[in-house]
């Protein structure tokens, strides 16, 4: 008798927990799809119950873009000038001095900020050196004199607006520090294939298949 | 045509060293039949192509590297840890001096800075309010000042200097020589 008892309680039991396991699995088929068929994949006893998947929440945040490693540098695109608007814009700034150069491309960068124009990017180019050979007053051989290294920072502006051109230029020229010489110019692409290594194989090898 | 040795004139030559002179001198290759072209030339060529394009597809997977820059690397004399110099000890009243002077310049500064600002911001709303009005007066002038100016680029502006250009200055002669590394990948 008690055995039949509990059999009939089991039974309940069962059915009571089958039909939540049911519920819940249509809920879960409902909500997550996909989540939905890796529940019937492996047979666990704690997928019945009903508190099953509680501490999910990596669905509910936004979904990333897988990284890639290798993220090959791809060109930005050149932009022409619109009706009120200029194109990509190089503003490069050379000097000798590092410190005077680093600190009035920054000063740009700023300003920019400030004023609202977009900075698509800023770089630096390598460093020129030249040598100067100077020639002795008495005497034929030349003999180096110094190493000087010209130093070169470059702000990418992408949309400056025409009206604000005139004073935006003002500004600049008004805090140029002394021995700077500052450049605008439009931005090519032999410009940015410039700060690349070269690659004399490859170019061998283009020059021998045309 | 090819005239053999033995026919022309008759005399029998001993080889073909020994020919006389009024023949034509014809030698073994030319009295021979036009080489047949062989069938592996073709195929060699392609084969040759085929390598040559495999080697770039090779190179091109390889990303392009950019140059390093020179600015970026401390060289390696500064990194010397024997060399390293403790903080000089101040007394009192001359680190006061210094955090009172840099308070001082600070102040000097944002004044500039905001005297700055204000001018742009002031200029910008001149600018605006002349649009307004040149619009008012006529459309096509007001499209033409939206515009950007073309001839603005190339813009070369050198920066001031602590002295003058002398006037009659005779520069040593001399010459500059690029030094710049070359990198190649």
């Amino acid at each position: 008798m008690q055995w039949r008892k509990l059999r009939a309680s089991f039974a309940l039991h069962s059915r009571v927990l089958d039909q939540a396991g049911l519920l819940f699995r249509a809920s879960v088929s409902v909500q997550h799809p996909i989540q939905g068929s890796l529940a019937f994949s492996n047979e666990r006893q704690y997928r019945t119950m009903p508190t099953h998947g509680i501490g999910k929440y990596k669905h509910l945040l936004p979904k990333e873009a897988p990284k890639k490693k290798k993220e090959r540098q791809q060109m930005k695109q050149i932009k022409t000038a619109t009706d009120a608007e200029y194109g990509t814009l190089n503003v490069k700034v050379s000097g000798y001095d590092m410190i005077l150069v680093e600190h009035y491309s920054q000063y740009i960068h700023n300003l920019c900020n400030r004023l609202g124009v977009k900075v698509a990017e800023s770089y630096a180019l390598p460093t020129k050196s030249t040598e100067v050979m100077v020639m002795p007053e008495q005497g034929t051989k030349m003999y180096v004199d110094a190493i000087l290294k010209t130093h070169e920072r470059i702000v990418q502006l992408s949309q400056l607006n025409a009206t604000l051109c005139p004073t935006f230029m003002e500004v600049l020229l008004k805090n140029q520090p002394e021995g700077i010489q500052l450049s605008v110019k439009l931005h090519t692409e032999a410009d940015y294939q410039a700060r690349f290594k070269a690659r004399p194989e490859l170019e061998g090898l283009m020059a021998q298949m045309t | 045509m090819f005239l053999s040795l033995m026919g022309v004139d008759g005399h029998v030559s001993q080889g073909p060293w020994f020919a006389s002179v009024l023949t034509l001198k014809t030698s073994a290759p030319l009295r021979a039949e036009p080489k047949k072209k062989k069938k592996v030339d073709p195929r060699r060529e392609q084969m040759v192509r085929e390598r040559l394009k495999k080697k770039l597809k090779k190179l091109e997977r390889v990303p392009p590297e950019l140059i390093p820059i020179e600015d970026f690397t401390t060289p390696a004399k500064y990194m010397d840890e024997t060399r390293v110099r403790g903080a000089p000890q101040l007394p009192f009243e001359e680190s006061e001096r210094r955090a009172l002077l840099l308070k001082e310049w600070s102040r000097y500064k944002q004044t500039q800075h905001r005297a700055e600002m204000e001018a742009v911001g002031l200029a910008v709303e001149a600018q605006r309010e002349a649009l307004e009005e040149l619009r008012l007066e006529s459309e096509e002038l007001y499209q033409a000042a939206l515009r950007p100016d073309p001839l603005l680029f190339p813009f070369n502006h050198q920066g001031p200097s602590y002295t003058p250009p002398k006037a009659q200055y005779e520069a040593p002669e001399g010459k500059y020589n690029n030094i710049t590394k070359v990198y190649t990948q």
